[in-house]
């Protein structure tokens, strides 16, 4: 709807089609994370319309659960959003993978939070034991 | 003859298999035991060093009778168990034993030394003979214990209110001030110790998936081959991932880990935010259906749609 109509869309998202929000496994999003994505972004179709009835009620408690232990995980929670667009809402979509992409070029590449010192300390101390000692 | 000696005689007449702990460790402290007759069940023990969850054997015994020697966080676990089907309830005689705490024996033995002879009376901890505080070698999840009844040495007052602050909290504290991008580079620094060894898969009760577990699947490519922190990072994330609303807290992926990462910072974290999310604990009520198996179609918006 939104290409038919001619809407101007980032160029910078890959879309990968699913049957449906309720096949969204939140690996599958931790894995995109893992392999270097910046951001990622769901979106179905809304609560009550669900062509398989009850797919996107399921995907609401894990998406939801995911947005709240990314954090804990060390990954942005802002790279990563959940919505509910439907095949007839064109400017609806248009706007929202707009938005999302604007938030993620300001958040930039994965990785861009964590601290350099940080991560340099922790590829230093890959070889300790529990105990702090260096094993070898 | 001891209480749990008898009792455990009693339940295999019954079943004819009990799970339970002998003094046969190392240094003499609890290994697990298979008891099948009444004088092998002799040397059964319960002391502080009885560490192991052993309701991680059930699901590989299901269809038949067996009894099983339990603490009272191994008891959670049995009731997830149930209420997952893996384990038949009427097929389960737990003998549950009144736990104060159990001991981080790994860290006692990297103090004193591998095999260390340990002696605890429930109130006096002694290594090779010498007193040692016990708090100190008290395991993490048993001083955060909300049915911790801390033994008393004689003539102590019990300190009332807030526990006292220990390494653990300590942690948790540290990490909660961190930022994102500090966590990301704390579990990395975390998970490059891993070697991969999948103990914290093997020790938790609720990873009975066993040969089709993802992690060693080729198509889909979960996981590869290497032993790195980013294969770590991709294995904690499943593991976490699968035990959402599944999680008891027993504490034995971490107990279990040989290299010290501490996995149950963000097991946790999942377990709270289900709590808020949903007003559920994994553990507590066999017949209760899991979170993430169900929904509510109005209760379910969190943002506002």
């Amino acid at each position: 709807m939104a290409g038919t109509a001619r809407m101007k869309q980032p160029g910078d998202l890959r879309v990968i089609r699913l049957p449906c929000t309720g096949r969204v496994n939140p690996l599958l999003i931790l894995k995109a994370f893992m392999e270097g994505a910046d951001g990622v972004l769901v979106s179905g179709c809304h609560p009550g319309d669900c062509h398989y009835n009850v797919g996107n009620y399921h995907a609401r408690r894990r998406l939801e659960l995911l947005q709240r232990m990314l954090p804990a995980f060390g990954i942005d929670p802002g790279r990563f959003h959940y919505t509910w667009v439907s095949a007839s809402e064109g400017s609806r979509w248009a706007g929202v993978v707009s938005d999302f992409t604007r938030r993620i070029e300001a958040l930039g590449k994965i990785g861009a939070e964590v601290p350099a010192n940080a991560l340099a300390k922790a590829e230093q101390t890959a070889m300790t034991d529990a105990t702090g000692k260096t094993t070898s | 003859m001891s209480e749990l000696v008898s009792t455990i005689q009693k339940v295999l007449a019954e079943t004819g298999l009990v799970l339970g702990w002998s003094a046969t460790g190392a240094g003499g402290v609890a290994a697990p035991e298979r008891f099948h007759t009444a004088e092998e069940a002799e040397v059964a023990i319960f002391d502080s060093t009885c560490v192991h969850n052993l309701s991680v054997h059930l699901p590989r015994l299901k269809g038949r009778a067996v009894g099983i020697v339990a603490k009272a966080c191994d008891a959670r676990s049995i009731v997830e168990l149930i209420a997952e089907r893996e384990v038949d309830g009427d097929q389960v005689r737990v003998i549950e034993v009144s736990c104060t705490d159990t001991l981080d024996v790994k860290a006692i033995w990297r103090r004193y030394g591998y095999g260390a002879l340990i002696e605890d009376d429930g109130s006096e901890l002694r290594v090779n003979g010498e007193p040692v505080e016990r708090e100190a070698f008290v395991q993490a999840k048993c001083l955060d214990c909300e049915d911790r009844q801390p033994a008393t040495p004689a003539g102590k007052p019990v300190p009332s209110g807030s526990k006292p602050a220990n390494a653990r909290q300590q942690l948790r504290e540290d990490f909660q001030a961190m930022s994102v991008g500090e966590r990301r580079a704390f579990w990395r620094e975390q998970y490059a110790r891993c070697i991969r060894c999948h103990a914290c898969r093997e020790a938790c009760p609720m990873c009975y998936c066993r040969d089709v577990c993802i992690m060693q699947t080729t198509d889909p490519h979960w996981t590869g081959g290497g032993i790195n922190t980013a294969e770590a990072e991709m294995m904690q994330l499943i593991r976490v991932n699968h035990l959402a609303g599944r999680c008891t807290a027993c504490g034995e992926c971490e107990r279990a880990c040989p290299v010290g990462i501490p996995l149950m910072l963000l097991m946790e974290e999942q377990n709270r935010a289900i709590e808020e999310m949903f007003d559920y604990r994994a553990g507590v009520d066999p017949e209760a259906k899991p979170p993430l198996l169900t929904f509510d179609i109005k209760g379910d918006s969190w943002d506002g749609e």
